[in-house]
């Protein structure tokens, strides 16, 4: 039976992404933007996709790119994402 | 009695209505775009935070190559998707129940500190060979 399968990935996957930096990274975008359904297509997408890579290459992926580079890119684009949101905050507020 | 508002009448006032009604489309466009800069804006970080973070879902996927890989990436996508959606729901109510300038300023906060955290472990990480070869 299949079932017993798909839900234990499930409940694994789920638990292991919740307060995840990608979830923590969802929730200030929803928050601080007003297109909720473009969020949660972007989000998804990216989930989905970044997924079915990382099955598909296996380790070939993180012996090609070391996954240490690909963090650092994130971390300059959480960088750039919350400079931005400071700036905002700090500009025309009361 | 409120005499009643004939819809065809309120929408056209006015005989030039063809190039009115042509620069409300002007008006959609800047909005559609939006869309789509949002949809790839979130995409861009959700999916470079991820990938370098799915080495764990990976082994899960190939350990159970030998048995059915198709339902784990099923069930790993169906968790993912709702890990996002209850992401963004968090994302409104945050939204709805705190002043906009506040929430913005937090938010940066919490993402420039996940910057200066990841970025400090993966530079650690890029070094750590470097680091290794200059201990004897």
């Amino acid at each position: 039976m299949q079932l017993p399968l798909l839900a234990s990935t499930f409940l694994t996957v789920f638990v292991a992404e919740l307060g995840d930096k990608t979830q923590l990274t969802i929730v200030t975008i929803s928050g601080t933007s007003n297109n909720t359904l473009a969020v949660f297509l972007g989000s998804a997408g990216a989930l989905v996709l970044a997924s079915l890579l990382g099955a598909l290459a296996g380790g070939s992926l993180s012996s090609l790119i070391p996954p240490d580079a690909l963090q650092l890119a994130a971390s300059l684009g959480f960088l750039v994402i919350g400079l931005r949101l400071i700036l905002r905050s700090g500009t025309d507020a009361p | 009695m409120s005499d009643p508002v004939d819809p065809d009448s309120s929408a056209s006032p006015e005989t030039g209505a063809s190039p009115e009604a042509s620069a409300n489309h002007e008006i959609e466009t800047p909005e559609s775009s939006d869309f789509v800069a949002v949809a790839a804006t979130t995409f861009t970080t959700v999916f470079l935070a991820e990938l370098g973070d799915k080495t764990q879902l990976a082994a899960l996927l190939l350990s159970a190559e030998s048995g059915r890989p198709g339902v784990v990436f099923a069930g790993a996508a169906l968790a993912l998707i709702c890990s996002s959606l209850a992401g963004v729901l968090l994302g409104r109510w945050l939204a709805a129940v705190l002043p906009a300038k506040r929430l913005e300023r937090i938010s940066g906060v919490l993402m420039m500190s996940l910057g200066l955290w990841l970025g400090g472990q993966a530079t650690f990480g890029l070094l750590q060979p470097v680091l290794d070869l200059s201990t004897p």
